[in-house]
């Protein structure tokens, strides 16, 4: 067994060489992060408007102004010619249009309820449904004013119902909370799986396993040589980037970071087991990089990372209980958002502990100790 | 172990194969080989690209399991007790293959430890290896920096560090200059005076000559066998390039379908 | 004219044209052959692009279907069995009652059975009445603040609907909101074109960066070197045919789309396709410069990858606007070939934009493309010759 202390070292002296590898454990992710941190914003800001003032009054000025004084929207145009707007569109100059019809001054005066359009680009639906959100809210603002302001003696209407809304777990709404977590996982998911399948490929290919085949070394001795270094430098780097995580980006973890710990562990078996599935089902680096590619997107998209599961057509929604990603992704956020405990995560737990079982144990008994 | 393997280990038999066949599909690369080589001896594997002889070896590594017959290697059944044969022998395949970011030294600690040996045992084995192969001004540089014919000493430092007593060499000496060459076969002869048995693969005729004895190999199986003088006399030629020439094209007539059973040789069974 | 080009055997001088046509003409055609004879990479070429935009574009819905929203109804009165049926009039909650306590709101949180709980307070309506309002009671699960955010505003217009109807007011202004291009708001149609860039700058990368490195691999690229073939004739027989083969997939990938997602094709195809064939160039011309400098076909896999997968998914607008984004980042933006891409594939596709429309991002991605081949041809000369 002591055979073992030697691959680990070997392993450990090749990784110390190889300055990309390093750089892909521990750098790339940070880099991820500090990235994914910056583009993950639900908020949509400055929406290119152009202001159709058919009206050219006092209040249309005013109402332009509304809009022109937040950051949702950069009103990049005044025009008269509602027919150009589809036009500036096309071009992508222009996202929305508000368009103030004529008399919309005096139709407001006398109560007349005035029609106010707004065209949307409708292409980006995230962006065009967000807009249309805060179209509404300054439009709202600005009658609350104009009531107060210029019509004090005019009634308003009441609101007999009224929501408090509490957002619970989230209540700054931040994606970041929401998604950091997630890209642990993808980056524990990824790494280890490319490293160890791309690890057992390279002494294919370079005739090593072929040398070590002939050593007296047991089946049980190479693999837990091999996979242990991985084993280590993947817990590093569930480290770093948690504490990264949590340290740079402020991320809020309502949980224990023990549980976490533990879980992450057990996890590992489940990424480190697929990547030497894949190294026995591949012939060259080449191939097992393709092959881990499809795999992780396919996980990726599976696990509910970026798309809701909820969302997904049926079909999809069954096809996700296949992925082991899904189911640490769900502890994890749970543990960094919820606070959840072990008994509130069995659910998830359970299928993971399988699941990994199952894919490590298979790849073990599909490693041969043979060529061909 | 069965008592008949120990029997022939007893024999002065290093190793010995029983109509080893290896099938690929319906490729057949090893045909019914059956040779038998002594202890200490320098036993030569000849042929074209194709013949057979890198499968051979690897059965009796038992990288690849025979597709029909057997093979004992010191003593032992290939078959059932490979953990054991492993350790008593050493292998170098013709790729030489190292590990080419660790340096000299990392690789033959690392293929020590692999063996088992370790801390002062292993280190004096280094020093001895590393001495015996003329690699020490080399010890800190990475295996890639190495010039080939050092690669070649390398691997058969990593090979040897165990002291086995049978080492397999697949194409030692493939693309090392002549020079390297020479001074290789001296190695390889000190280790077989010193009690090593050592199976070589080449496709260097010139090399033949500097074996104990050969088998040449054709299409998955072995159409001469003898020692290269004998070879010589029996087919009334000057080298063993000639001798592989008219093998090859089939003067001997029936040399070309059945395995050639020189008189008085003992190494081939059951032809 | 290089000295070890001359050779009196050449039929043709070897510097004219022709000759360099002929060289071209033997390079584009082994490259050929090796696209054929290797089927597993042919296959991952037109396969992996579609089958990832299939497996995208199928995935990739950011619409919310079904909220399960559980209903704590301490009232019981007509006004708050009035609210809970106007929620369950929305198409978008599935109203579950529930008994208990607020807690038990929290434990099916945790098990994600509900995604929001509305909560009426006992005497509700009696309110209205007494102090002119009532309050009601909405925790959302914000875990996923899109969704949250989502939720909430939903809840919202479904209680100032059923305010208004109770007030019989009008309100003072006739908000209109008219959606262009894609009224329904579909992800398919955003995300596809997205996916379509995405594929297509990670495959044309991927094969030319491949293709130099396999050769410097096997040795070939010496023996290639050794004979009259000048360095920027490399280039030019390497790129046209794997340009071939990449709008081969473009059109595969954008037929794909508008066939499988029903994305409609509201522009001219002609100018899509060369539009799409100047946006190859820059992937293909972006694998030649990594190949320059990988030494593997494993490294400049890598590279390829991480030069194109990233960026493009995270800096071309393709899921996450730009305008949103910090200003270091939108600079970087600016780096993306995507993202003009992108203005030239949604425009054509969705908005049947002309030419006119798209003069900007289609000239900086020509731009960019040529610089892309000029830096390469450059790189090989020096990297490969000495």
């Amino acid at each position: 067994m002591r055979a073992v202390g030697f691959l680990v070292r070997k392993e450990f002296q090749q990784i110390r060489r190889d300055r990309p590898v390093l750089g892909i454990i521990f750098v790339v992710p940070l880099l991820q992060l500090l990235i994914f941190a910056n583009v993950l914003t639900t908020e949509t800001k400055h929406v290119k408007l152009a202001v159709v003032d058919l009206d050219r009054s006092r209040l249309s000025r005013a109402l332009a102004t509304a809009f022109s004084n937040t950051d949702r929207f950069r009103v990049v145009g005044f025009t008269t010619d509602v027919a150009a707007i589809p036009s500036e569109m096309r071009a992508w100059r222009v996202q929305a249009a508000l368009v103030i019809p004529p008399g919309f001054q005096s139709k407001l005066v006398r109560g007349e309820s005035p029609a106010l359009q707004c065209l949307v680009d409708g292409v980006d639906g995230n962006t065009a449904a967000v807009a249309l959100g805060y179209a509404e809210g300054i439009l709202s603002q600005f009658l609350t004013e104009y009531a107060r302001r210029e019509a004090a003696n005019a009634e308003l209407p009441e609101q007999p119902i009224r929501l408090e809304e509490r957002m619970l777990y989230n209540p700054d709404l931040s994606s970041r909370q929401y998604m950091i977590p997630g890209l642990v996982v993808a980056l524990l998911t990824i790494i280890p799986m490319l490293l160890t399948a791309l690890s057992f490929t390279r002494e294919r290919e370079m005739g090593t396993l072929e040398q070590l085949l002939v050593t007296p070394l047991r089946k049980h001795e190479l693999l837990a040589g091999k996979l242990i270094p991985y084993l280590i430098l993947s817990y590093a780097e569930l480290a770093v980037v948690t504490t990264a995580a949590i340290v740079v980006f402020r991320i809020h973890v309502e949980g224990s970071l023990v549980l976490l710990a533990g879980l992450g562990l057990l996890y590992l078996f489940t990424t480190l087991g697929l990547g030497l599935f894949v190294s026995t089902v591949t012939e060259s680096q080449q191939q097992a990089m393709f092959v881990a590619y499809f795999l992780i997107v396919f996980m990726l998209l599976m696990s509910g990372f970026f798309i809701p599961i909820p969302n997904m057509p049926l079909l999809l929604k069954k096809l996700t209980y296949l992925d082991p990603m899904r189911y640490f992704m769900a502890i994890v956020r749970d543990v960094f958002q919820k606070g959840s405990s072990l008994p509130s995560l069995l659910p998830d737990v359970l299928p993971m502990t399988a699941f990994g079982l199952a894919i490590f144990s298979l790849s073990v008994l599909k490693f041969r100790k043979q060529l061909g | 172990m069965t008592r008949a393997s120990a029997d022939r280990w007893e024999d002065g038999a290093a190793i010995q194969t029983v109509e080893l066949t290896r099938r690929f599909g319906s490729f057949v690369a090893v045909e019914r080989v059956s040779l038998r080589v002594r202890r200490g001896e320098v036993f030569g594997l000849l042929g074209p690209n194709g013949a057979g002889k890198t499968t051979l070896i690897r059965m009796l590594c038992g990288l690849l399991s025979p597709s029909a017959g057997s093979a004992f290697v010191a003593g032992l059944d290939v078959a059932r007790a490979g953990e054991a044969v492993r350790r008593r022998i050493g292998y170098m395949s013709q790729r030489f293959s190292l590990y080419p970011d660790l340096t000299v030294e990392e690789n033959l600690t690392f293929y020590g430890g692999v063996y088992g040996i370790r801390g002062k045992p292993l280190r004096t084995r280094l020093e001895e290896v590393l001495a015996e192969l003329a690699l020490g001004p080399f010890r800190e540089s990475l295996a890639r920096d190495l010039p080939l014919g050092y690669k070649q000493r390398l691997a058969l430092g990593c090979a040897m560090l165990h002291e086995p007593p049978i080492l397999f060499l697949d194409e030692p000496t493939s693309g090392v200059d002549p020079r390297a060459r020479r001074s290789f076969w001296d190695l390889i002869h000190r280790k077989a005076e010193a009690g090593t048995t050592l199976v070589v693969t080449t496709h260097y005729m010139e090399e033949a000559e500097y074996c104990h004895r050969i088998a040449i190999m054709d299409s998955g199986k072995v159409i001469a066998l003898g020692s290269p003088t004998r070879l010589k006399e029996e087919h009334g030629c000057e080298s063993i390039q000639q001798v592989f020439l008219k093998l090859l094209r089939g003067d001997g007539g029936s040399t070309w379908q059945t395995p050639r059973s020189p008189s008085g040789e003992s190494g081939v069974l059951g032809s | 004219m290089s000295p070890r080009a001359s050779n009196s055997l050449f039929l043709h001088r070897p510097g004219t044209l022709q000759a360099s046509l002929r060289r071209i003409r033997a390079l584009a055609q082994k490259e050929l052959y090796h696209i054929l004879r290797d089927f597993r990479t042919l296959a991952i070429v037109i396969l992996m692009p579609i089958v990832q935009l299939v497996m995208f574009g199928y995935a990739l819905n950011l619409e919310i279907q079904r909220v399960d929203l559980g209903v704590l109804d301490y009232a019981r009165t007509p006004l708050s069995r009035q609210l809970i049926s106007w929620f369950e009039g929305s198409r978008l909650f599935r109203v579950f009652s529930m008994d208990g306590s607020a807690e038990e709101a929290d434990r099916l949180f945790r098990l994600r059975r509900l995604q929001a709980v509305l909560v009426i307070p006992p005497r509700f309506g009696e309110e209205v009445e007494r102090r002119g309002f009532s309050t009601v009671q909405l925790l959302v699960d914000a875990s996923d603040p899109n969704a949250g955010t989502l939720i909430r505003d939903y809840s919202r217009r479904v209680v100032a609907g059923l305010a208004s109807e109770k007030t019989g007011s009008q309100p003072l202004l006739d908000f209109r909101p008219t959606i262009l291009f894609n009224p329904d708001l579909k992800s398919a149609y955003f995300f596809v074109p997205g996916i379509i860039a995405l594929v297509l700058v990670m495959i044309s990368a991927l094969l030319t960066s491949i293709t130099v490195a396999r050769e410097r691999e096997m040795g070939t690229l010496e023996a290639l070197l050794a004979t009259p073939v000048r360095p920027h004739e490399i280039v030019v027989g390497k790129v046209l045919p794997y340009a071939a083969l990449a709008l081969v997939d473009a059109v595969f990938v954008l037929a794909v789309g508008v066939l499988l997602y029903r994305v409609p094709l509201r522009g001219d195809p002609l100018l899509l396709l060369l539009l799409t064939a100047i946006y190859l160039a820059t992937g293909l011309n972006l694998g030649l410069i990594l190949s320059t400098v990988a030494r593997t076909q494993q490294v400049a896999m890598i590279m390829a990858m991480v030069t194109t997968l990233l960026p493009t998914l995270l800096l071309s607008g393709l899921i996450f606007p730009i305008a949103s984004m910090p200003g270091w980042l939108q600079a970087l933006s600016y780096l993306v070939p995507a993202r003009y891409y992108l203005l030239i594939v949604r425009g054509i596709l969705l908005k049947g934009s002309a030419w006119a429309h798209l003069v900007q991002p289609s000239l900086v991605l020509l731009g960019m493309s040529l610089l892309l081949l000029a830096v390469s041809a450059r790189r090989f000369r020096t990297t490969l010759e000495v």
